[in-house]
C-alpha cells in the first residue's frame, strides 16, 4: 500500500489503527458497545444497566458478577463514546506490554474487583451513600495511574512556565478536570481506580499477575497464537511503551481482510463486495418482514389517545332517547313501505319527510359506467343550517339506502332521520349538518362528495344545487342488522388507503365504548382478546384494504377530500337498541361540533391493531422502505457489475495482496438496447391496465383466461425474439433487470408514502425478481425451466388468481370491482398491478429466459477474456436462480 | 449511432414522430394538458399559459394589473394573433410543436458542428466517440420533460428554443445573428443575460476566416452593442405595446425580487417564505450574487472550451434560478449528450439518474401529500426539490469534473486512465 500524502492519510492511519487493536481490547471494546445496543434495544425486557451496574446495596455473594460487569456498561450514548476513546488506547498499550492473556487474567480480575471493592467499601461504610456506579471510565483512570508512575520514574517533573509538576500526579489533574466538566461522574469511584492504578503501577500487585510459565504452557498447548487473529504472545510482548508505529509495516495483517473498513475506493474494487448486495437485499426483506411482525408487541405499538383537546369526547349528556323512539317507529315504518321501490320513488317519499322538519333539500343525479354495467341513481340530502354558526364549515351524517352488501339500511335511514329531527331541536350547533341519503354506499357518495367540492365529470355527476361549508368530517350509519346490537364496529379504510385523522376513531371508541359502554370493533375482528395473534391480524386486516384501495362504505369517498369520515356499524346480539346508536352519533357530532378547526393533530398514518393500540408511521414506514430498498440495492449491485470487466470478476485469487490490486477497467456499457426493452416492456403495460378497466364484466373471465395464456407465453416469445434480433450479451441483460429494478424500486419507495400497505404488498409479492437472474448453471434448461415456473407462480396473474379463490369470488368479481373502484372512486391500485409490478415481473422473466452468453462469450466484438473467458466463467457465475 | 450521415428520411420521420406525439397528447388527453399546465414543476409564475394576461390585454387593461401576469410584453400580440384558445385550441398546439421542432433543429446543428469534441482552441482526444445530430436531438424530443413543458404550455420553450438558436448560430459563425437571438431569450427571460461572455467568446472563437475581427475587445464591444441595441429596440416595441414602462417591475422586478412564492423545484420559495423581511433584501442580493458568480470562474477556467460552459451554466440556472422548472432541466439534459467523449469519465452517472428518477416521481407525490391529502407539509415537497438540486448539481460537477480531465489528461498524457482524487 503505497502511502499517499493527502488528507485521507489520517482516516487511513485510524483505520490501521483499529484493525491493529489486540485481542483483549477488541473483546473489551466489543462487549462495551454490545452491552449498550442491549441496553437500546432490549431496553423494555432486561434493563442491562441495572443488571450490571455496581451498585453498593445490590452486592452481595450472589451478585458479585456485577463488580466485573460494571466497567462494561455506560449510562449513555456520550458516556460511552467518551470512555472507548479513552480507554482504547491505553488498553490497546497495556496488552502490547503484557500480553493477551496476561491482561486478560488482570483485567477480568484484580484490575476491576479491586477497584470495585474498595468503591464499595467507601461509598457504604465510610460515607454512608449508595450511588451505582458504571463505565469504563475506571480502566482509564487505573491505567493511567499505571502509566504516569511508571512515566515518573524517567521522567520526574514537567515543567509550565518555570514551574514543575510531579508527573504521578497528573492523573489526579485528569480528576480533577473530569470532576468540573461532567459534575454527575463519580469522583470517588475514579479515585478509586486511581488508587488500584498506583498501587499496581508501584508494582505491589505484582504477584497478581499470573506466572510467565504457566501462560507460555497454556499458549503453547492450545496453540493460541495460531488460532486466535490479534493475539499477543507472551513472547511477542513489545516491552516498549508504544509498540510500533501504524502504518509503518502493514506486511504482518492482510490488507485485503480489512477491506471493507478501509477506504471507500478500496472497498469498490474489492470483488467480494458484489457477492453481498444479494444477501444484503434479503436481509432487507427479513428485517422489514420481521419488524413489521414486532409491531402488535406492547414495546412497538401504542395506546392511542384524543389528541385534540376541542373534541371532548363523551363529555356531555346525550338526551337522544325517549319520545324519539317513537318518531323512530313511525319514520321505520314509512321506510319499510318504501322497500322494492325505485329510487325516484323512495326519494319522492323521503324528501317530503325531510322538508317537514324545515330543512332545505336538494337533489342529484349521477350515472357511472364501469365493467359493462351502469351505477346511475339519485343522491337526497338536506341542510340543518348552523343556529350559532356562519355556514362556513359542516358536518355530514350520510345513510346509504343499502350498504357495501346490498343489504337495505332498514335501520339506518329512519334513523339519520329521526337524529336530524332531535338536532333541528338543539340550538347549540355551530357547524352546518347535512344529511344525505344515498341509493348505494359507493357511487352515490362519491358522486356527492365530488360535486361538492366541484371536482365532477358534470357529463356524468350533476352539480350540487345547494351547498354549505367547508366539510369538517362524516359519520355514515350502516344499519341493517334488524335485531338489538352489542357492539359497533368502526369501518375507517378510505379509498387508495387513506384514512381518517385517528382522533376521529378514538373519539367513537370513547363514545361508545367509555361513554355508552357499547363494545367497539374494528376490521371485522367480532372478537378481540388483545393478544398479540388478534392484534396482528386486525393489522394485516387493515393492511390487505388499504391495500386493495377499494371502498369500504359509504365514508371511504370522503377521505380523499381530506374529509374525515367513518362507517358505523352495529353488530352482534346484545340489550343495545337503536337509540343507543342514535346516542353515539349525537355524542360525535357534539365532539365534531366542537372543533375549533380541521382535524388536524393527531395521525393521518397509521395502523389500528386494537381500539387502544396503533403504530404511527414513524414506526411502520421502515419495513416497507426497507422491501423497496432490496429492489434498489440489487439495480446499482447489477449496475456496478455489469460495469466491470469479466476477468475482474474471475481473479479472485487468494492470494496475499500486500498491493493493491490495478484498477478494474470499467467497460461501456451498451445503455440503448437496455433501456429500450425496459421502456417497450413498461409501455406495453398499458394493455392490460386498459383491457381489464374497460371490457364489461361478461366477457372478463374469457378475457383473463386468454391473457393468462398470453402472459405464460410472452416472456418466451419476447426473449426469443431478443435472443434473434440482437444477441443481447449478458451485461445488457443484467442493465435490462437493473433499470427495471430501479424503476420498481423508485415506484414503490415513492408509493410507500401514499399507501404504505399497497407498496409493502406489491414489494413483497415481487421480492423474489430481486433474486431471479440467468442461469449459468450447467444444467441451464432444467434451471430456466425451474425458474420461469416459480416466477408464473409469483406473477400476477397467478396472485389475482390465488386472491379470487381466497375470497371466494371468481376472478371476473375481482377483476369487476377493481374496474369499479378505477372508473368510480379513482382506486389506483390495478395501476400498480398492471403498471409497476407486472413489468418489472415480465422484464425478469425476460431475463431469466434470455439466452446471454456465460459472462464473457458475448460475441459482440468486445473481445476481452474471449479466449480465457469459459473456464472461469462456469466456476464463477455466481447470479442467483430464484 | 455513431456521428455519421443520417437520411433525409430520417429526420422528417424523427420531427414527425415528435409532433405526433405531443399533437396525439394534445388532442387525445385534453386532461393531461391541462393538469401538467398547473402542476408548479412545469408551470412557474413567470412561464405559466394559465397567468397569462391575453384577457386583459385583450380588452384594453393593462395585462400587468393585478399582479398575475409576469411575462414579456410581446407574448401577448403573439397570442393575440392565434385564434382564440378555446375555440381553435390546434393553432395553439401547432406552435408550441413547431418551436420544440426549431429548438430541435437547433441542437442538431450545434451536435453536428462537433464544437462539443473539438473547439478552437481545444481538441479531444476521445471526440471520435460522439452521437449524431439525430440522436441528440431524438433525446431532446422526446425527453419526457421537454414533453412535458410543450404540453404543459409553458412559455419557456421560446426562452429554450432562443437559447439553442444563439448558441447554433454561435458555432456556425454567426455573431450577429447569435447575439440576436441571446437578446430575444434575455428579453423573454432575463437570466440568459448571464450567458452572454461565454457566448461571445464561442463566437469569437468560431468566426468565419474571411470577416474575422481579430481584436478580442472590440469584438466583445461589438458583439454587448448589438445586445443592448436589440433589447433596447424590444422595450420600445414593449413600451408602444403596453403603453407604459410598467411591464419592466412586472416582469424582470418579480424575478430579481422574488415577489411571487408560488412552490416550484427551486430552492428560492421556501427560504424566503421562512426569511424574515429584515433580511430579504440582503438576501435577494446573496442568491443573485451567487448566482451570476458562476458566469466569470467558469468562462475563464473553461476558456478553451465556451460550449461547455454555456452548458454547465445553464444546468446551473436550473438549479439556482428564482423559478426554475422542469424546462430548464430539459434544456440542460438537452445539452449534456453533446459530451458522448467524456461520459466514460463521469463517475456518477447511475447515480444521478436515480437520484433524478426519484426526486422526479417522489416529488408530485409529496406534492399531492401536502397539497391535496392535506397529511404532509411544506417541508415534505421542499425536501425533494433539495433532492432534485442535488441530482442535478451532481451531474453538473460530474460533467464538468470529465471535461476538466478530459483536458488534463491532453496535458499530462502519463496519468490516462489512473484513478485520481479530487481534493
Amino acid at each position: 500500500m503505497p502511502t499517499v500524502n493527502t488528507p485521507g492519510l489520517s482516516l487511513q492511519r485510524i483505520y490501521s489503527y483499529v484493525n491493529r487493536l489486540p485481542l483483549f481490547t477488541r473483546l473489551v471494546v466489543a462487549a462495551i458497545v454490545l452491552f449498550e445496543a442491549a441496553a437500546i434495544l432490549l431496553g423494555n425486557w432486561w434493563d442491562v444497566r441495572a443488571w450490571g451496574a455496581l451498585a453498593p446495596d445490590e452486592l452481595g455473594f450472589g451478585s458479585l458478577y456485577r463488580t466485573n460487569t460494571y466497567p462494561l456498561i455506560h449510562t449513555d450514548m456520550f458516556h460511552l463514546i467518551v470512555n472507548l476513546v479513552s480507554v482504547t488506547p491505553m488498553l490497546d498499550m497495556f496488552e502490547r506490554e503484557h500480553g493477551t492473556l496476561t491482561t486478560l487474567a488482570l483485567f477480568i480480575g484484580p484490575l476491576s474487583t479491586l477497584p470495585a471493592l474498595l468503591y464499595v467499601g467507601a461509598e457504604k461504610y465510610v460515607l454512608g451513600l449508595h450511588s451505582p456506579v458504571m463505565g469504563a471510565s475506571i480502566w482509564a483512570f487505573l491505567l493511567a495511574a499505571i502509566e504516569a508512575v511508571r512515566m515518573h520514574r524517567v521522567h520526574p517533573y514537567f515543567v509550565i512556565a518555570g514551574q514543575s509538576f510531579p508527573v504521578w500526579a497528573t492523573p489526579l489533574a485528569a480528576l480533577v478536570v473530569t470532576m468540573v466538566l461532567w459534575p454527575k461522574t463519580s469522583a470517588l469511584g475514579h479515585l478509586c481506580g486511581l488508587a488500584v492504578g498506583y498501587i499496581c503501577g508501584l508494582g505491589l500487585l505484582k504477584y497478581l499477575a499470573p506466572p510467565e510459565k504457566v501462560l507460555r504452557w497454556i499458549e503453547g498447548r492450545l496453540n493460541l497464537l495460531g488460532r486466535l487473529p490479534h493475539y499477543v504472545s507472551v513472547d511477542q510482548k513489545t516491552h516498549g511503551r508504544f509498540g510500533v508505529l501504524p502504518m509503518s509495516n502493514l506486511g504482518a495483517t492482510p490488507v485485503l481482510i480489512n477491506a471493507a473498513t478501509a477506504s471507500a475506493l478500496q472497498l469498490r474494487r474489492d470483488p467480494r463486495i458484489l457477492k453481498l448486495p444479494p444477501y444484503l437485499s434479503l436481509l432487507c426483506i427479513v428485517v422489514g418482514v420481521a419488524w413489521l411482525l414486532l409491531l402488535p408487541l406492547d414495546q412497538y405499538s401504542r395506546r392511542t389517545y384524543i389528541s385534540e383537546n376541542a373534541l371532548l369526547p363523551g363529555q356531555v349528556h346525550t338526551y337522544f332517547s325517549g319520545s324519539d323512539q317513537n318518531v323512530f317507529r313511525a319514520y321505520k315504518h314509512e321506510v319499510n313501505a318504501l322497500v322494492g321501490k325505485s329510487n325516484a320513488e323512495i326519494n319522492d317519499k323521503l324528501e317530503p319527510i325531510v322538508k317537514g322538519l324545515g330543512l332545505k333539500t336538494a337533489r342529484q343525479n349521477f350515472t357511472y359506467h364501469a365493467a359493462g354495467h351502469t351505477y346511475a341513481g339519485e343522491n337526497l340530502y338536506a341542510i340543518l343550517q348552523a343556529p350559532r354558526g356562519d355556514a362556513t364549515e359542516a358536518i355530514v351524517l350520510v345513510a346509504a339506502w343499502e350498504n357495501v352488501k346490498h343489504e337495505i339500511n332498514r335501520n339506518g335511514v329512519p334513523l339519520a332521520l329521526t337524529l336530524l329531527r332531535y338536532f333541528k331541536r338543539w340550538s347549540l350547533w355551530s357547524k352546518d349538518i347535512i344529511l344525505v341519503l344515498t341509493p348505494d354506499s359507493i357511487a352515490g357518495p362519491q358522486a356527492w362528495v365530488d360535486a361538492y367540492h366541484d371536482a365532477h365529470d358534470p357529463s356524468r355527476v350533476a352539480s350540487l344545487p345547494l351547498k354549505a361549508g367547508l366539510l369538517q368530517g362524516a359519520i355514515a350509519i350502516d344499519y341493517a342488522q334488524e335485531s338489538r346490537f352489542d357492539s359497533v364496529h368502526i369501518v375507517y379504510d378510505g379509498v387508495n388507503g387513506q384514512l381518517p385523522n385517528l382522533d376521529l376513531i378514538n373519539s367513537v371508541v370513547h363514545i361508545a365504548g367509555g361513554q355508552m359502554g357499547i363494545g367497539v370493533a374494528l376490521q371485522e375482528m367480532w372478537r378481540h382478546d388483545n393478544g398479540y395473534s388478534d392484534r396482528l391480524r386486525t393489522m394485516l386486516r387493515g393492511m390487505l384494504k388499504q391495500g386493495l384501495g377499494l371502498p369500504s362504505g359509504p365514508h371511504s369517498s370522503f377521505i380523499p377530500y381530506h374529509v374525515d369520515a367513518v362507517t358505523l356499524q352495529p353488530f352482534g346480539e346484545g340489550w343495545q337498541d337503536e337509540m343507543a346508536m342514535g346516542r353515539v352519533i349525537e355524542g360525535t357530532f357534539r365532539s365534531l361540533n366542537n372543533l375549533l378547526e380541521h382535524l388536524h393533530q393527531s395521525f393521518f398514518f397509521y395502523l389500528i391493531m386494537h381500539r387502544e393500540r396503533f403504530v404511527s408511521i414513524g414506526t411502520y414506514l421502515p419495513s416497507a422502505m426497507l422491501v423497496a430498498a432490496n429492489f434498489t440495492i440489487m439495480a446499482i449491485a447489477l449496475w456496478v457489475k455489469s460495469g466491470q470487466a469479466p476477468e475482474a470478476a474471475a481473479s479472485k485469487s487468494k492470494a496475499d495482496t500486500t498491493t493493491t490490486p490495478p484498477p478494474t477497467p470499467t467497460v461501456e456499457r451498451d445503455l440503448f438496447l437496455p433501456l429500450g426493452v425496459v421502456a417497450l416492456i413498461q409501455s406495453l403495460s398499458i394493455v392490460p391496465l386498459y383491457l381489464f378497466n374497460h371490457a364489461p364484466e361478461s366477457i372478463l373471465t374469457p378475457l383473463f383466461i386468454a391473457f393468462t395464456l398470453i402472459n405464460t407465453a410472452l416472456p418466451s416469445v419476447l426473449s426469443h425474439l431478443l435472443t434473434q434480433t440482437y444477441a443481447p450479451t449478458a451485461q445488457q441483460y443484467q442493465l435490462v433487470k437493473s433499470f427495471s429494478l430501479l424503476l420498481l424500486g423508485m415506484f414503490l419507495s415513492s408509493l410507500a408514502t401514499l399507501n404504505f400497505s399497497l407498496a409493502l404488498l406489491t414489494g413483497l409479492l415481487a421480492a423474489p425478481l430481486s433474486f431471479a437472474g440467468p442461469c449459468r448453471s450447467r444444467r441451464t434448461t432444467t434451471c430456466r425451466a425451474a425458474a420461469a415456473v416459480l416466477l408464473h407462480a409469483l406473477g400476477p396473474p397467478a396472485v389475482l388468481l390465488a386472491a379470487a379463490a381466497y375470497s371466494r369470488a371468481g376472478v371476473a368479481a375481482v377483476l369487476r370491482e377493481a374496474a369499479v373502484g378505477w372508473h368510480v372512486c379513482g382506486t389506483y391500485s390495478p395501476l400498480v398491478v398492471w403498471c409497476v409490478w407486472w413489468p418489472a415481473w415480465l422484464a425478469t422473466s425476460v431475463v431469466v429466459l434470455g439466452k446471454g452468453e456465460d459472462g464473457d462469450g458475448d460475441g459482440e466484438g468486445k473481445g476481452n477474456g474471449k479466449g480465457n473467458g469459459k473456464g472461469n466463467g462456469k466456476g464463477n457465475g455466481k447470479v442467483k436462480t430464484t | 449511432m455513431d456521428g455519421t450521415k443520417v437520411a433525409p428520411g430520417r429526420t422528417a420521420g424523427l420531427y414527425a414522430g415528435a409532433a405526433v406525439l405531443r399533437l396525439a397528447i394534445f388532442t387525445l388527453l385534453p386532461g393531461l394538458a391541462n393538469l401538467l399546465t398547473g402542476r408548479v414543476e412545469v408551470s412557474t409564475p413567470v412561464t405559466s399559459f394559465k397567468r397569462q394576461g391575453l384577457f386583459l390585454y385583450n380588452r384594453n387593461v393593462s395585462p400587468y394589473d393585478g399582479g398575475v401576469y409576469h411575462q414579456a410584453p410581446l407574448f401577448l400580440p403573439l397570442f393575440s394573433l392565434l385564434p382564440s384558445f378555446s375555440s381553435f385550441p390546434i393553432f395553439t398546439y401547432l406552435l408550441y410543436i413547431v418551436v420544440d421542432l426549431l429548438s430541435a433543429s437547433a441542437l442538431w446543428r450545434i451536435a453536428d458542428s462537433g464544437e462539443a469534441g473539438s473547439s478552437a482552441l481545444f481538441t479531444s482526444p476521445r471526440r471520435e466517440k460522439r452521437w449524431s445530430g439525430f440522436g441528440i436531438a431524438a433525446l431532446f424530443l422526446f425527453n419526457p420533460f421537454t414533453v412535458a413543458t410543450c404540453i404543459g404550455r409553458s412559455t419557456s420553450v421560446f426562452t429554450t428554443c432562443a437559447i439553442l438558436h444563439a448558441i447554433a448560430k454561435a458555432v456556425s459563425g454567426a455573431p450577429f445573428g447569435a447575439m440576436v437571438a441571446l437578446s430575444f431569450a434575455s428579453y423573454l427571460s432575463m437570466y440568459p443575460l448571464l450567458l452572454l461572455p461565454p457566448l461571445i467568446l464561442l463566437c469569437y472563437d468560431r468566426q468565419c476566416p474571411e470577416r474575422a475581427i481579430n481584436s478580442g475587445f472590440r469584438f466583445a464591444a461589438t458583439c454587448v452593442a448589438t445586445v443592448a441595441g436589440v433589447l433596447a429596440v424590444l422595450f420600445q416595441l414593449s413600451y408602444f405595446i403596453t403603453g407604459s414602462w410598467e411591464f419592466l417591475p412586472s416582469t424582470y422586478g418579480v424575478q430579481l425580487t422574488l415577489s411571487d412564492l408560488t412552490p416550484n423545484v427551486g430552492l428560492w420559495w421556501y427560504f424566503f417564505i421562512e426569511m424574515f423581511d429584515s433580511f430579504r433584501s440582503f438576501f435577494l442580493a446573496v442568491f443573485w450574487l451567487h448566482l451570476s458568480s458562476y458566469v466569470g470562474g467558469l468562462t475563464l477556467r473553461i476558456r478553451r472550451q465556451p460550449l461547455v460552459v454555456l452548458t454547465l451554466l445553464l444546468g446551473i440556472f436550473a438549479i439556482f434560478k428564482p423559478y426554475p422548472s422542469i424546462s430548464d432541466t430539459s434544456l440542460f439534459l438537452a445539452m449534456v449528450p453533446l459530451y458522448r467523449h467524456v461520459f466514460p469519465l463521469m463517475r456518477y452517472t447511475f447515480v444521478i439518474a436515480a437520484v433524478i428518477l426519484y426526486a422526479a416521481f417522489l416529488g408530485p407525490a409529496f406534492y399531492h401529500l401536502w397539497i391535496y391529502a392535506g397529511s404532509g407539509n411544506a417541508n415534505f415537497f421542499y425536501a425533494i426539490t433539495l433532492v432534485w438540486g442535488l441530482g442535478q448539481s451532481l451531474l453538473v460537477c460530474d460533467l464538468m469534473f470529465a471535461v476538466l480531465r478530459d483536458e488534463w489528461e491532453v496535458e499530462r498524457p502519463e496519468m490516462v486512465g489512473k484513478e485520481i482524487r479530487q481534493i
